[in-house]
């Protein structure tokens, strides 16, 4: 029975149009990336950084580098957007459209139809993240060689490293599982405000407004010494695995934050939808 | 099957149901009238388990809804004003989606529905193309599919022409004549009820107001019409000679133990009024509730 409710989410979540225009705008801003790599100084200021450090450009400025590039803004930009939007839809829209009274006249659980649309939401994540972490390997493959890889940011964290193609690959695959989680963060999180008595473009912006406060936050001085309890901290731990040597401690430290925030925004959701009057 | 045990609603400071007393047998078409905001759909949603009841106790087919709401529904289906589906998924797919919600149903079993409701060879469009008809049709569908033996049914025939009205009508008796299903029909549609059902309970502010067969509601014979120049001391003159115990809507009076209308007629000509009409009053299901509510709003 749980997996044909499971089953029934993934249908209501798939057979949406709404679920693909958000992929459409990701393969859209990724292309953008590509061509500005291409096209641009962007891609001959990466070449001099790495003669400038010893290394032959064209061993390094290859598709898995260049599917980073693509990955960096758009996991800062347009997935919590997306994921938020959802997250948001997944109990919200229900109750709106009223689709929610006809489940709950039938002797389903809260909890049980709960539990189901949230891992949905997991899914949808997962899908989402390795379709774009799929594409822009092979929209970057379509210019750029099969070869090592250069990591290097300043932003949101500082990394600088030079990967062999098979732990540039291996780190690649790693990096969306660390991904995966955070897109699974924010659906979560507005699943819980979700949950909730209010419409599903109001949860959207609640989860989006948290995320805003939490960057906004992060970035006063007065908040500096106290980074880790912000979540946006624990989201950039996905490109430390980049780095050489990994923090693990640190990496690990986040992997469990983000686990008990999602533990946590499903539990307040559930709590909230159990004691809540399904009313037309 | 239906058991509601001095339930109560607030929200917040609003009470939306107040002492509810009812009880449902197997085998009735029951009746839940009430103007619009009586507390018609919150009684069904707390039916449901959808709205938690401030007080009281709910069973439905003998099983507490708040405690097993699971058992309580298994054997229940309910249609809703407005019924929502998945638009974008076709009909067919959103039975399927439904049904699991009670348990896994067989496509044999859904087929077997969707034919008993009319709607073979178009289980396969998209919802958003079906008429409003179709639609009610789905609804019906759905509901049908765990097997109930009770259907809540929350103003179905809202939103239909009057041929789809007339269908819904004619399914209700079909449901209950074919299937033997307990019926509950919550409805303003006096018309409709007064057609399909044996008992009723009428709701007047969250409150009961009246709960009894269909013929205690529109007595036969009881009632006069009367219409005279001065209802008032014609009442009077008439309440002096023992011919009449009640009047009621400014029209109306009721006849003493073996008193005929002729010797009301005598009275009145003699007492020098004028009467305009004396006939038996057939008191439909709208004269009684509209009765009713006016006793209400003068009883506060």
């Amino acid at each position: 029975m749980f997996y044909l409710h499971l089953r029934n989410e993934l249908w209501k979540l798939f057979g949406k149009k709404r679920t693909y225009i958000g992929f459409g705008a990701f393969l859209i801003a990724q292309n953008g990336m590509l061509l500005l790599f291409r096209f641009t100084n962007w891609q001959k200021s990466w070449a001099r950084l790495l003669a400038g450090n010893g290394y032959l450009a064209q061993d390094y400025l290859s598709a898995l580098t260049v599917a980073l590039v693509m990955l960096i803004p758009q996991i800062i930009l347009l997935m919590p957007l997306y994921t938020s939007l959802v997250g948001g839809d997944l109990v919200a829209k229900e109750a709106e459209d009223g689709t929610l009274r006809m489940i709950l006249a039938r002797p389903i659980s809260r909890f049980r139809l709960l539990l189901v649309k949230w891992l949905a939401g997991i899914i949808f994540s997962a899908v989402l993240v390795l379709v774009l972490g799929g594409t822009a390997v092979a929209f970057a493959r379509i210019w750029f060689p099969w070869r090592g890889m250069f990591v290097y940011s300043l932003w949101p964290e500082h990394v600088f490293n030079l990967l062999s193609v098979g732990n540039g690959a291996r780190l690649y695959s790693y990096a969306h599982l660390f991904l995966i989680i955070n897109a699974g963060t924010v659906v979560g999180l507005a699943f819980m405000f979700s949950c909730f008595n209010m419409k599903p473009a109001a949860a959207t912006i609640l989860a989006l407004s948290f995320l805003f406060i939490n960057l906004v936050l992060e970035h006063l001085p007065f908040f500096e010494p106290y980074q880790e309890y912000f979540l946006l901290y624990h989201f950039r731990a996905w490109l430390l695995i980049f780095a050489d040597p990994v923090p693990w401690e640190r990496v690990i430290g986040s992997l469990l934050v983000l686990l008990a925030f999602n533990l946590t925004t499903f539990l307040i959701g559930a709590a909230a939808f159990q004691a809540r009057d399904i009313k037309s | 099957m239906i058991q509601l045990k001095n339930v109560c609603k607030r929200f917040g400071q609003r009470t939306a149901v107040e002492d509810l007393n009812l009880a449902v047998s197997g085998g009735e078409i029951y009746g839940l009238l009430g103007h619009n905001g009586a507390g018609k759909s919150t009684a069904i949603g707390m039916m449901l388990g959808q709205v938690w009841p401030t007080a009281g106790a709910i069973k439905i087919c003998g099983h507490d809804i708040t405690t097993s709401r699971s058992r309580a529904l298994e054997k229940v289906g309910a249609i809703f004003e407005a019924p929502a589906f998945y638009d974008y998924l076709s009909g067919g797919r959103n039975l399927e989606i439904l049904s699991t919600y009670t348990a896994p149903t067989s496509r044999r079993r859904i087929q077997e529905v969707i034919e008993w409701v009319g709607l073979s060879g178009r289980e396969s469009s998209r919802v958003k193309t079906y008429s409003h008809g179709m639609r009610a049709r789905l609804a019906l569908a759905q509901a049908l599919l765990p097997n109930p033996e009770l259907l809540i049914l929350d103003e179905p025939g809202s939103g239909l022409d009057p041929e789809g009205i007339h269908e819904m009508r004619q399914t209700i008796l079909r449901l209950h004549r074919e299937l033997g299903l307990t019926i509950l029909l919550s409805s303003h549609l006096l018309h409709e009820i007064e057609q399909l059902c044996t008992r009723i309970a009428v709701l007047n502010q969250g409150r009961l107001v009246f709960e009894g067969n269909l013929s205690e509601a529109r007595p036969r014979g009881q009632w006069i019409r009367l219409k005279v120049g001065d209802f008032a001391s014609a009442v009077n003159t008439l309440r002096e000679a023992q011919l009449v115990t009640e009047q009621r809507d400014g029209q109306l009076v009721a006849l003493a133990q073996g008193i005929g209308t002729d010797q009301v007629v005598e009275l009145l000509v003699h007492a020098g009024m004028t009467v305009y009409e004396v006939a038996p009053e057939q008191e439909n299901l709208e004269a009684f509730y509209l009765g009713l509510m006016n006793r209400q709003r003068e009883g506060n």
